[in-house]
């Protein structure tokens, strides 16, 4: 009975990596030359594959968040994460990732004191598994 | 509230049964299993019944029932009433939720196990078929801790959650832990041997370690509701 029982779960919640993520390459028209850098890092896979460059600029007006060159393996539910720690114990989303490659910029919302913000990372939020983080330093 | 009705209910027809001398009494072991979206319940009660009326169709009894509860990526909100529904009491039943108040805590693997009172009713329609409803109304609920995500928006937070340990039935989000419920029909395949199949309701709750949604009020208390099938043995002591 209780074999039926974990059987029927595992069944039940497979998390299958399925295309949720578009996976077009696109190019945000974003131009860090106009901004001013705050901080910088490089994205490295969690138990999946995810590579890039994550800056954080300032424009004057906004904070953003720019993934370039960027991909990731893809996944259900996307997100992407700013967070004080690596364990995301408390973290700004910045929405659903745009897609799985390419040049992509994110808002931040709420203009949050940057400095203690420390990570970026790519979330799958529905099944709670961090695809790819990156430590992001002045 | 609504348990002590129940129990009040309850009690009335069992004097009222006893002194017209038609009653008898007929204790089971029930267990089940319950299957929903990417959830699942294990569940074993013992209940013992009146067998109440001319022909004894009517079923009222009291018993225990443990329920094992596991899900996967199991989104839970919200619980307490006066966030909810922005007050207390029975009239929560027929208000509105409070969307605005409502934040959500997701956890990955939700485990929790409840041991409660339970109360069941049941009306035999035929000698073999017999329909009928029971609810969990006092009891309490174990389980490991459990990380969850909470989301707010653009603000979250990951931390720790552990079953919440009291549960007591009342009206709607009143209601305090882990309270199982199940419409059933049950069939007589032999006198000591029923099949059972139904339909499940099932509240569970986790108390985060900390009180992390702050509006409208403080809040650490989240709640799933669960419907699924059910299907299971119940084995007649008598």
């Amino acid at each position: 009975m209780k074999k039926l029982f974990l059987l029927s779960i595992v069944v039940l919640s497979s998390c299958k990596e399925d295309d949720a993520t578009p996976s077009a390459p696109i190019n945000d028209n974003f131009n860090p030359s106009t901004a001013t850098l705050l901080k910088s890092g490089s994205l490295t896979g969690i138990g999946h594959t995810v590579s890039g460059t994550v800056a954080l600029y300032d424009t004057g007006s906004e904070k953003i968040i720019l993934l370039d060159p960027f991909s990731s393996q893809n996944g259900p539910d996307l997100k992407v994460y700013l967070s004080k720690d690596q364990n995301a114990s408390s973290y700004i989303s910045l929405g659903v990732l745009k897609s799985t490659s390419g040049k992509q910029s994110y808002e931040i919302p709420g203009d949050p004191d940057i400095t203690d913000y420390n990570y970026v990372m790519v979330w799958c939020e529905q099944f709670t598994v961090v695809f790819g983080r990156a430590e992001v330093k002045l | 509230m609504r348990s002590l009705v129940l129990l009040f209910f309850l009690f009335l027809c069992i004097t009222v049964a006893t002194a017209q001398q038609n009653l008898s009494i007929s204790n089971s072991i029930d267990l089940g299993i319950g299957i929903g979206s990417s959830q699942a319940t294990l569940s074993s009660a013992y209940i013992h019944n009146w067998n109440l009326g001319k022909k004894q169709k009517i079923q009222i009894g009291l018993g225990g029932r443990l329920t094992g509860y596991l899900g996967a990526n199991q989104y839970y909100t919200t619980a307490p009433a006066k966030l909810t529904s922005g007050k207390t009491g029975p009239g929560v039943f027929f208000t509105e939720n409070i969307e605005a108040n409502i934040d959500t805590f997701l956890i990955a693997k939700p485990q929790t196990f409840a041991i409660n009172a339970m109360i069941n009713l049941g009306y035999k329609v035929t000698q073999k078929i017999t329909l009928g409803f029971n609810i969990d109304a006092i009891g309490f609920s174990f389980g490991g801790a459990k990380r969850g995500n909470y989301i707010n928006g653009s603000q979250g937070q990951n931390l720790t959650s552990k079953p919440t340990s009291f549960n007591l039935l009342l009206v709607s989000d009143n209601d305090l832990g882990s309270l199982n419920s199940e419409f059933y029909g049950k069939y007589q395949l032999t006198e000591k041997l029923a099949l059972k199949a139904g339909f499940q309701f099932l509240f569970t709750e986790y108390t985060t370690d900390l009180e992390v949604q702050q509006f409208p009020d403080p809040n650490d208390r989240f709640r799933n509701k669960s419907s699924m099938f059910t299907a299971g043995v119940s084995f007649n002591l008598n």
